[in-house]
């Protein structure tokens, strides 16, 4: 489970996250929607530990990510997986060995031990075949099939994805998100997502958080937040330009 | 005035937040070296990098050196006749000065611009986020490995370019300037010490120690895509070469002051 209290961040005068309150519930997958440059990255970014707060505390697995060393930060990210914008694949390894990357620096397995898991993880997000592959050789899905096998090849804890449709086309998209959804729902693990991509939140969400304004503006089950009759929310999902949010 | 003043308020502002990250940067790099070893693999790539990358550029250059101070020395020493002489001089610039000098500086041309470009490109591709949130520590991973590579090979290289800078010191002296060969050996054996090849290691040492860390700081917190990269790159090596000149000034103070 995530707690985050009262969670304040500024990048000099521009204030990005005021006084964020939120319980991220543990098995279930939430998704942190909003404008672009609303802070969303900023948020999950606390609660992974690359970012600190200036206020506020960021609880995870009943530890206060702000009050630990670097060791038991690192300790504790082993529970994570994290599947980045652009899936953050490292160009100069095979997608095996990238795969296999936190597997090698974290457990004593076998190379054939290893190379099993790895093959699992790849039949898992429906990339069979493609160890050898380098990541340049794959297409913006491919590349976030492959981060998300890494991502899992720990059986993390709390599975992190930033943007993972964004710069896909539709089907691409919609094929994503039911990779999450499927695996969510067959490992049972805590998925936090932030993501602008409405029909997507829709599909994977237990429950979402609208970030507008530096401010968590609402936060519950997405059937909650559909039916909410707030005017930021009704702009932001019915996708039109006129309406409380205003381009800067 | 005003703008005057507040524009050099603004740079002094960043120029003391630079400095201050770097210090930490330099902290978190020395804490991580002396609680574990650095990543074999990333070592030995990195030795091998630093090492057989620069061979060729740090024995050329050495060359060249050897040649031309052997010329300036030997048209000196000609004006009182001491033209015999030109040995000492050789000898003791390359050993004492020019090796270690040039030896990182083309480390830092080579070696340091790839560890800033290849750390700037993993940071804007958030490969080195990545790493951390994996669990793996990147200074353990990505930047010890490379400064401690710096800190072995880097005074191998300054042996290696006295090798050179004194040989071809040598051939210019004694078949193009007809110096007298058992002379010149002799002026170069009875003026070079042994303390004074250990000294230009050293310098060595403590020049890649300062280019690797400076390369690694700036792609470490590279930022905004390619053209960010390229700062960075290029910031690693103005840096790590106004700050190499000014200790290595300090360094001849101390040692030969």
């Amino acid at each position: 489970m995530i707690l985050i209290k009262d969670l304040c961040k500024a990048f000099g005068d521009h204030v990005v996250l005021d006084h964020i309150n939120c319980r991220v519930a543990h098995g279930k997958t939430t998704v942190f929607v909003g404008p672009s440059g609303v802070g969303k990255s900023v948020l999950i970014k606390h609660m992974v530990g690359l970012l600190y707060p200036d206020e506020g505390e960021v609880i995870v697995e009943g530890k206060d990510l702000t009050k630990l060393s670097e060791r038991e930060l690192y300790e504790l990210r082993k529970k994570f997986g994290m599947l980045f914008q652009d899936a953050a694949l490292f160009d100069s390894m095979t997608v095996e060995e990238n795969v296999a990357f936190p597997l090698r620096h974290h457990t004593k397995k076998s190379e054939s031990e290893i190379g099993d898991i790895v093959a699992e993880k790849l039949r898992q997000v429906g990339m069979p075949g493609t160890k050898e592959m380098m990541p340049s050789e794959l297409s913006g899905g491919m590349r976030k099939r492959v981060g998300l096998a890494r991502a899992l090849a720990l059986d993390p804890e709390i599975v992190f994805f930033d943007e993972p449709t964004s710069g896909l086309d539709p089907v691409i998209a919609a094929t994503v998100d039911k990779l999450i959804s499927e695996t969510q729902a067959e490992l049972g693990k805590t998925f936090v997502v932030i993501s602008h991509d409405i029909p997507g939140t829709f599909a994977i969400a237990h429950n979402i958080g609208v970030l507008f304004d530096a401010k968590l503006i609402e936060y519950g089950p997405k059937e909650e937040i559909r039916e909410s009759p707030n005017p930021i929310l009704r702009q932001f999902f019915a996708r039109k330009a006129e309406g409380p949010i205003k381009l800067v | 005035m005003r703008a005057l003043l507040a524009t050099v308020g603004d740079r002094t502002t960043r120029f003391s937040a630079e400095v201050g990250r770097m210090t930490l940067f330099l902290l978190r790099a020395l804490r991580c070296l002396l609680t574990a070893l650095p990543n074999r693999e990333t070592l030995v790539e990195q030795m091998a990098a630093i090492g057989a990358g620069s061979v060729v550029v740090v024995s050329c250059v050495a060359v060249f050196i050897g040649m031309n101070i052997t010329l300036q020395g030997y048209y000196i020493f000609k004006q009182f006749g001491g033209q015999n002489m030109v040995g000492i001089l050789v000898a003791l610039a390359v050993v004492r000065e020019m090796s270690p000098m040039t030896a990182a500086a083309m480390v830092s041309a080579k070696a340091g611009t790839d560890m800033a470009a290849k750390l700037g490109t993993m940071r804007v591709k958030q490969q080195i986020d990545a790493i951390e949130v994996m669990g793996v520590n990147p200074f353990w991973l990505l930047i010890v490995p490379r400064i401690v590579a710096s800190l072995l090979m880097v005074p191998l290289l300054v042996t290696l370019s006295n090798f050179f800078g004194l040989i071809s010191g040598y051939l210019v002296a004694v078949y193009q300037l007809n110096v007298n060969p058992g002379l010149y050996v002799e002026n170069v054996l009875q003026y070079v010490r042994w303390s004074d090849l250990l000294k230009g290691m050293i310098k060595g040492g403590v020049l890649g120690f300062i280019l690797s860390v400076v390369s690694c700081y700036y792609g470490y917190y590279a930022s905004e895509g390619a053209k960010g990269v390229g700062r960075a790159t290029n910031r690693a090596v103005v840096v790590s070469c106004v700050i190499g000149v000014v200790v290595n000034y300090l360094m001849t103070e101390i040692m030969y002051g």
